[in-house]
C-alpha cells in the first residue's frame, strides 16, 4: 500500500518538475505573443481538461508503443519499453496535467503591469534578464499555484495511468489504482487508510493554492 | 541641430504631428490632457508603435519609410513614467541599478545624495512616499547614463522647495552628460527655469515653440 503511495508521490514530483520547465515557455508565448495558431495552441493545452482520461491514455499508448517512432527511439536509447513503465506514466502525466501548469502561469504573466515590462525594455534588459528579474518574481504566486495544482492533479490520476502504466505492482501501480483494487478485493481497512491519505495530500495541496491566492489578493501584487 | 524627430500618425481620434529639431538641451513639453505629450515621449522611447523618422546622436532610431525600428533596449533612454514603476520586490538600491552590469560607486553616491534618497537605499518601494518613489525613478533613469532622458511629469509629487533643488540636479545632469532631455510638465515654473525649448502641444500638434534665449551648455558654439 505504501509502495503505491510512494510511486504516486514520485510520479507527481517528477511530473511537476518537468511541467514547470515545459509550461514556462508555453505560458510565456500564450501570454505575450500574438501569432497564427495562438487559439489552436490554447485549445491543445486545455484539451486534457475535457478529454476522457481513457482517450488521452489511448493516444499516449499509440505514441509510445514499441513500434512507434518515440517508442522505438526510446528502446534504442534505454533498452526498455516506454509503454507500461514509470517513464511512460511520466510522459502521460505531463500531458494530462499540462493545463494545470500552463494556465495559472499564463494568467500570472498577463497580470503583470504593462509598464513593468516596458521598464525591462528601457533599462535594456535582454529576454533572459527580463524573465528572471521581472517576469518570474512578478508571478511567483502563479508559478507556485501551477506547481501545487500539477502535483495534486497528477496524484489524482486514474484512467490515464491505468491505461499507460498497466498497474504493475511496485512499478506502475499508483495509489489511486491500488485503492480501486483494494475495494474490489474488499480490503476495507486498507482502502480506508489509503483513501484518507490521498484525501490529506489533496487537502494540503489545495490549502497551499488557496492561501497563495488569498495572500496575493490581500497584499496586492508582488508585495 | 543634432537631433531630429518627425512623427505623423493617427492615434485613435488624435493625429500626432510633430516635426522638430533640437540639440543637447532641455525641452519642456506642456499642453492639455490628451494633447499627445505622453505619447510623444513613448514614441521616442520606442514603447509606442510610431511612424515617421527619428535620428538621435547621428543614430537612426526610427525610419518607417525603410521599415526600420531600433528596439527600445538599444536606444539607451532613461525613462520616467508619471506613475510609480518601481519593482516592489527589490530594494531602492536594486531598483536604481536594475539593468546596469557594473556599479559606478562614485556616480551612484553623487546621484543618491543629489536626489536626497540616500537614507532610503535599503528600503522597499512600498515604504516610500510618492515623492520619494519619483526621485528613485529619476535616479534609475539617470544612473544608466542614458543617451536621452524622457521624463513624464517627474516632479509632480514634489514639494515646491524640493522642486527647485531637483531642477538644479537636472540642469547639472544635462551639462555633465550632454544629452537631450524631454520633460512633460504642467508646472510653468519648469518651462521658465529649465527649458531651452518649450513645446506646447494641442490635439497632437506642436504649436509654435517658444525658444528661450538661454545659452546652451554645450561648448560647441551654438550658444
Amino acid at each position: 500500500m505504501f509502495e503505491s503511495l510512494l510511486i504516486s508521490l514520485e510520479l507527481a514530483l517528477v511530473t511537476t518538475c518537468i511541467l514547470l520547465v515545459i509550461a514556462l515557455p508555453v505560458a510565456y508565448v500564450l501570454a505575450f505573443k500574438s501569432f497564427r495558431g495562438h487559439t489552436a495552441l490554447e485549445v491543445i493545452v486545455a484539451l486534457p481538461l475535457v478529454l476522457p482520461p481513457t482517450v488521452l491514455g489511448y493516444y499516449v499508448l499509440l505514441i509510445i508503443a514499441p513500434h512507434s517512432m518515440l517508442g522505438s527511439a526510446w528502446h534504442t536509447l534505454f533498452d526498455s519499453s516506454l509503454a507500461f513503465s514509470f517513464s511512460g506514466m511520466v510522459f502521460a502525466s505531463v500531458l494530462y496535467s499540462l493545463p494545470f501548469a500552463v494556465q495559472p502561469m499564463q494568467q500570472a504573466f498577463r497580470a503583470i503591469p504593462r509598464n513593468w515590462l516596458e521598464l525591462a525594455k528601457t533599462q535594456g534588459l535582454n529576454i533572459k534578464q527580463t524573465l528572471f528579474s521581472i517576469i518570474l518574481p512578478a508571478s511567483k504566486a502563479g508559478v507556485l499555484v501551477a506547481a501545487a495544482l500539477s502535483f495534486a492533479h497528477t496524484m489524482g490520476e486514474f484512467g490515464v495511468v491505468l491505461m499507460v502504466g498497466g498497474s504493475i505492482p511496485g512499478e506502475t501501480k499508483v495509489a489511486s489504482i491500488a485503492l480501486f483494487e483494494m475495494v474490489e478485493m474488499q480490503q476495507q481497512s486498507e482502502a480506508w487508510l489509503l483513501a484518507l491519505m490521498l484525501l490529506a495530500v489533496s487537502f494540503v495541496m489545495l490549502s497551499v493554492v488557496y492561501s497563495i491566492n488569498r495572500s496575493t489578493l490581500n497584499v496586492g501584487m508582488g508585495k | 541641430m543634432k537631433h531630429h524627430i518627425q512623427l505623423n500618425m493617427q492615434l485613435g481620434s488624435l493625429f500626432l504631428d510633430v516635426h522638430a529639431d533640437f540639440d543637447n538641451e532641455i525641452i519642456v513639453v506642456s499642453g492639455e490632457n490628451g494633447a499627445g505629450k505622453s505619447t510623444l515621449l513613448r514614441c521616442i522611447a520606442g514603447l509606442h508603435k510610431a511612424s515617421g523618422k527619428i535620428d538621435i546622436h547621428q543614430q537612426n532610431w526610427l525610419d518607417s519609410g525603410a521599415d526600420f525600428i531600433l528596439p527600445t533596449a538599444q536606444r539607451k533612454v532613461g525613462f520616467v513614467w508619471p506613475e510609480n514603476v518601481l519593482l516592489p520586490w527589490l530594494t531602492v538600491e536594486e531598483n536604481i541599478s536594475l539593468g546596469t552590469d557594473e556599479k559606478d560607486i562614485l556616480a551612484f553616491e553623487k546621484l543618491v545624495m543629489q536626489l536626497e534618497i540616500k537614507h532610503l537605499l535599503k528600503h522597499k518601494p512600498t515604504a516610500l512616499s510618492t515623492g520619494e518613489a519619483q526621485r528613485v525613478a529619476l535616479a534609475r533613469a539617470l544612473y544608466r547614463k542614458p543617451s536621452m532622458l524622457l521624463l513624464d511629469e517627474p516632479f509632480s509629487a514634489q514639494a515646491p522647495d524640493l522642486r527647485d533643488r531637483l531642477r538644479i540636479v537636472l540642469q547639472d545632469a544635462q551639462q555633465q552628460m550632454q544629452i537631450p532631455i524631454f520633460m512633460v510638465s504642467h508646472d510653468l515654473e519648469d518651462a521658465k527655469v529649465l527649458a531651452h525649448q518649450h513645446w506646447r502641444m494641442r490635439e497632437g500638434k506642436l504649436l509654435l515653440e517658444v525658444t528661450h534665449k538661454r545659452s546652451l551648455p554645450s561648448s560647441e558654439g551654438e550658444a
